[in-house]
């Protein structure tokens, strides 16, 4: 993970050294296929859009249309499938940018297909949320490694800014800096380069903290488990209200992914609770097939599904405990108040916050022990959370609550693994503050409410 | 304390202009809270320091339900008890007044350092129902009741006025556009920096850019948006002791070396007739631009570097280019024709990405321009930087074109 190009002469240099005049999507029927096409015709003049057959790859390109809502998308695109129109695409193509479905042996087969076609010059990028980017070019030419990297957009990309950067073993430096500023400077992305580590940095500190929300669900119910893990703590969406936004499937594939090819600190928190399991061979998948933790009747009324039963009750039945504290950090927050909204959170009384301050210090723990290891600072992890799920970094949580010592203090009463950074800062009481990027409000990280 | 000094502008600080604060579930306070507590770690100023504050806001009675907009600094801060505080109007020039009382006080040597914020929160309410009090900066009764979006419309007829004397194409605003919003891509602040657009789109003329008022489409338009912008002025004094503690001088430090300040009358209709046998459309902004220029010793806009002026509209700006003299009036088109106005260009505008790209949180883009001037002219502005410029020429206006004021900053 080298670090970024930072000069205004390297980024001018950088930029012209490369012309992106066509680029090729592959799979662009797909959510993340049309999306990034559309985001390239910002900056491209010519994108097309390829797909199983022709039909499929015109449906992508009028879904690129409404997203972003503009008709000048379809005047820079073409459409063609992979039968008919791949050679000539991948041919002519600066950039050929592949989003299939998360499949090894698929995308790898495209790939056969790419190198018959690819110029040596072509950069190939893919936008795998977590396959191995080493394993995905292996056994491919030497030039082909050369210019294959992950480029990881968030969905939807014409709103979502966080952008991961991975680059393979053999991928040349330049052309991954080049990406790098190309995607900043013409396409407005944030972007953080991450190791070819399993679901990168983004999806593996989120899912695990969706996927403990999940677990905790089974005991507390859905509702609770949002409340407690709400927007009072840092975020804009509820977590199981996020799996049922991404889909349980998916939810399912990045924390199996990483379940089974990591062996961290915190394991068990990335095992799919057997529930989920159980409920998605029935159907249920979130908001995609109607149902999952939540789902709106007609009348517009929220049900809540019940984990150890399967059946939904409406959310309007549901009793909480006292929970007057969020409501007491909520009214800090509304007013800007936000360090002493966090010191409210962190003095609060009871099983219920002492539960939430546990997956917070979980977030916290989690992220500062992936260092290293999915990205080389705490920075590259605070702004794919920041600027990809929109989430408080976790930086920016340790900021507010006072710095490291309190940090510390709060992750060891919660019986939570102290990262050793977060320990040695305590220690010598530097850095003072982690999170510096004057041109990220951190304020808006602190929902009330 | 001195008496009587030049105004000097030691930095500042704004929110992101791309967050709505009502999705945040926050009051106004916060708002006001992280602009000035942004603008004193920005600046290495301890509240203590601050020694009288000013509000720029347009309309938060209506938008917020909340007046006595100055008497919120007592809760940004506990040092800022018992400040003398006030808040002042002019429509989307209210920013710019604050800025002028604030400067008035330093001139007269009542105080050396002084906080001004301009602030609006506007997403608490419907587009419609924002459009209609936006119209209360017109003579409402006569200009904007019971007429949907009346704003667009009024800058859409200063559009049809400059094609009556002149002749206008729309291709000329589509580039106007096109620009702010490439500048905006540059500004991390801006609130379209993100968003899609380009000139094809800008001249589409299909449901995605819809006609709101006459030629005026969405394109065209300033976008509603939350924010606060807080710049903090000195005394002569006050500037040298800061700068100095910083290990600069007093030279390195920018100042408000002109300013311009002019009230036309409120209906459109009665400044058009005004004008009718005038050189310019809008002949008191001119005056507004000149006489800023004149109190800065500067003769004509070749003496000034790049300009941040009132985008509301691409008519507004298209307006602005004649009358800061950088064309023959009614040939603004050949600057935009020529790419004049490119950051790169021979009289760069809106580097920033003006009131179109960066956003308009109607009382704080007096504020936002100023510091933007104040980054041009230190250097500071990032990716959005006109090379090497010294001085900065800034251009707000109240209603259509009833009120404006300008600056002059520089070193």
């Amino acid at each position: 993970m080298p670090s970024t190009p930072q000069s205004a002469s390297e980024v001018r240099r950088l930029l012209a050294s490369r012309k992106i005049e066509k680029v090729v999507v592959l799979g662009a029927n797909g959510t993340m296929g049309y999306g990034s096409a559309a985001l390239f015709t910002q900056a491209v003049p010519e994108v097309t859009f390829l797909a199983r057959t022709k039909i499929k790859a015109e449906e992508g390109l009028g879904a690129a249309v409404k997203q972003v809502r503009s008709p000048t998308v379809a005047s820079r695109s073409r459409v063609g499938s992979y039968d008919d129109d791949l050679e000539a695409a991948v041919v002519g193509a600066d950039l050929i940018f592949e989003a299939l479905t998360e499949d090894l042996a698929v995308k790898k087969d495209m790939f056969d297909k790419v190198e018959k076609f690819r110029r040596d010059d072509s950069i190939v990028a893919t936008v795998t949320s977590g396959l191995s980017i080493n394993a995905l070019c292996e056994g491919r030419s030497d030039s082909f490694r050369q210019h294959f990297l992950g480029l990881h957009f968030f969905n939807p990309p014409n709103v979502i800014v966080g952008t991961e950067l991975i680059a393979g073993e053999d991928t040349d430096p330049e052309i991954v800096d080049f990406v790098e500023v190309f995607s900043r400077i013409r396409l407005g992305r944030e972007m953080i380069r991450t190791a070819d580590t399993p679901a990168f940095a983004g999806n593996r500190v989120g899912f695990k903290v969706l996927n403990q929300a999940a677990q905790l669900a089974e005991q507390l119910g859905p509702v609770l488990v949002d409340r407690l893990i709400g927007p009072y703590t840092g975020r804009a969406m509820t977590p199981l209200a996020t799996i049922d936004l991404v889909g349980w499937d998916i939810h399912r594939a990045i924390v199996d992914n990483v379940f089974e090819n990591t062996e961290d600190e915190a394991h068990l928190a990335n095992r799919l609770p057997g529930y989920m399991d159980r409920l998605m061979e029935r159907g249920v998948m979130g908001n995609k097939t109607g149902r999952g933790f939540f789902y709106r009747d007609d009348d517009k009324r929220q049900h809540v599904l019940d984990p150890a039963s399967g059946e939904y009750q409406p959310v309007s039945e549901v009793v909480l405990p006292d929970l007057s504290y969020i409501d007491e950090v909520s009214r800090l927050y509304n007013e800007g108040r936000y360090k002493e909204g966090m010191q409210v959170f962190l003095k609060a009384d009871g099983h219920e916050a002492a539960i939430a301050r546990r997956a917070i210090a979980g977030y916290i723990s989690y992220a500062f022990h992936r260092v290293g290891e999915v990205t080389e600072t705490i920075d590259g992890i605070d702004r794919i959370m920041g600027l990809g799920f929109n989430w408080a970094p976790p930086s920016v949580l340790v900021d507010t609550m006072g710095g490291a010592e309190a940090a510390v203090q709060m992750i060891d009463k919660a019986g939570v693994p102290v990262p050793p950074i977060l320990a040695d800062a305590a220690k010598t009481g530097e850095p003072q503050r982690f999170f510096d990027h004057p041109h990220i409000n951190v304020g808006r990280f602190f929902v009330a409410g | 304390m001195a008496a009587g000094s030049d105004v000097y502008v030691l930095g500042g600080y704004q929110t992101d202009f791309a967050r709505n604060w009502t999705k945040e579930n926050k009051h106004f306070s916060a708002l006001m809270r992280e602009g000035v507590l942004g603008a004193l770690a920005e600046c290495d100023i301890a509240p203590e320091e601050i020694e009288s504050a000013h509000v720029g806001n347009f309309a938060a009675e209506l938008y917020c339900m909340q007046g006595h907009l100055g008497a919120f600094f007592t809760e940004v801060h506990p040092a800022f008890s018992g400040l003398p505080t006030g808040r002042h109007e002019a429509a989307c020039a209210s920013g710019s007044i604050a800025i002028l009382a604030a400067s008035a006080e330093i001139e007269a040597g009542r105080y050396d350092l002084q906080a001004v914020v301009g602030i609006e929160q506007m997403k608490t309410v419907s587009a419609a129902e924002g459009g209609a009090y936006l119209g209360t900066a017109a003579w409402y009764a006569q200009e904007a009741e019971g007429i949907e979006f009346p704003f667009p419309k009024l800058f859409g007829r200063l559009g049809d006025e400059y094609d009556r004397r002149y002749g206008l194409k729309d291709e000329y605003l589509a580039e106007i556009s096109r620009l702010n919003y490439d500048n905006a891509k540059l500004n991390p602040n801006a609130q379209t920096r993100t968003w899609y657009m380009n000139k094809e789109h800008a001249l589409c003329r299909t449901d995605d850019n819809p006609a709101v008022g006459g030629r005026i489409r969405i394109a065209d338009c300033s976008q509603v948006t939350d924010g606060a912008v807080c710049v903090f002025l000195a005394s002569a004094d006050y500037a040298r002791k800061w700068a100095e503690a910083r290990g600069r001088s007093l030279a390195d430090i920018p100042r408000i070396k002109g300013w311009g300040h002019n009230t036309a009358r409120l209906r459109f209709d009665d400044k058009v007739a005004e004008s009718a046998t005038a050189e310019y459309v809008l002949p008191h902004v001119r005056s507004t631009i000149t006489s800023a220029m004149k109190r800065a010793g500067i003769a004509g806009v070749d003496g000034i570097d790049g300009i941040e002026t009132h985008d509301c509209f691409t008519t507004s700006e298209y307006m602005a280019i004649d009358h800061f003299g950088i064309t023959a009036p009614g040939e603004s088109w050949k600057a935009v024709e020529e790419g004049w106005l490119e950051i790169d260009g021979k009289h760069p505008i809106n580097p920033s990405g003006g009131l179109i790209g960066a956003g308009h949180p109607v009382g704080a883009t007096g504020t936002r321009q100023l510091l933007d001037a104040w980054k041009q002219v230190t250097g500071t502005a990032g990716e959005y930087q006109i090379e090497g410029a010294k001085t900065v020429q800034t251009l707000n206006i109240g209603g259509s074109g009833t009120t404006s004021v300008s600056f002059v900053v520089g070193r």
